[in-house]
């Protein structure tokens, strides 16, 4: 048996990009992110970008393997896991916030960070970008 | 193997959290299973310096 959760107030701003809240029980929840995050030293942006695929996205990550068979006793003396109150401002790429029980919880996210800069001696030749954006607006 | 939990009672009182983020789990609850995963790249070559080209358009 599960427990009953008991939260008297939840304040949350932002869940995003994948993540979930379940105020609930619930039996399964699946998560999955994949992020290409290119950074540029000038506003450019080409519009076919990140089709083709890198590693990172397509690699299997390996899963833990339990060899050994797992008897798990519960003892729920009390049966209600209480909160006050929770704060939070922001879930986000693919994970969880869950008031509740549940049985299983799979999430995997997958994250290629590329900064790319202009060489110094060619930033007299920068290529012309669909949108302009300066400091001052 | 056998392995016994005795849950006593749990009060909490207030919870301040900025973010939970990358496959990560925020639970107020019981569970059975869990499996999280992230993998993130942000190798050296992942900082290229020189002329900018597009990533990985289709078909590279």
């Amino acid at each position: 048996m599960k427990r009953l959760s008991m939260v008297q107030q939840l304040n949350s701003k932002t869940i995003l990009l994948s993540s979930v809240l379940q105020i609930g029980d619930s039996r399964e929840i699946t998560t999955r992110s994949n992020i290409l995050a290119v950074q540029r030293q000038y506003e450019l942006f080409f519009g076919n970008e990140g089709e083709g695929t890198f590693p990172v996205f397509t690699k299997p990550i390996p899963k833990l393997d339990v060899s050994v068979p797992l008897h798990i006793h519960r003892l729920n003396e009390s049966p209600v896991l209480s909160v006050r109150s929770i704060y939070l401002i922001a879930a986000s790429t693919a994970s969880v916030v869950h008031i509740g029980s549940t049985s299983t919880i799979n999430g995997e996210t997958r994250i290629k960070h590329i900064r790319q800069l202009a060489d110094s001696s060619s930033t007299s030749s920068i290529p012309q970008a669909t949108i302009h954006i300066t400091k001052d607006g | 193997m056998n392995y016994t939990v005795i849950n006593r009672e749990v009060q909490v009182g207030d919870i301040y959290l900025t973010a939970v983020t990358s496959s990560s789990i925020f639970l107020i609850g019981d569970v059975d299973t869990i499996h999280l995963s992230s993998a993130f790249d942000t190798p050296p070559e992942s900082l290229i310096i020189g002329p900018l080209v597009p990533l990985a358009p289709k078909g590279s």
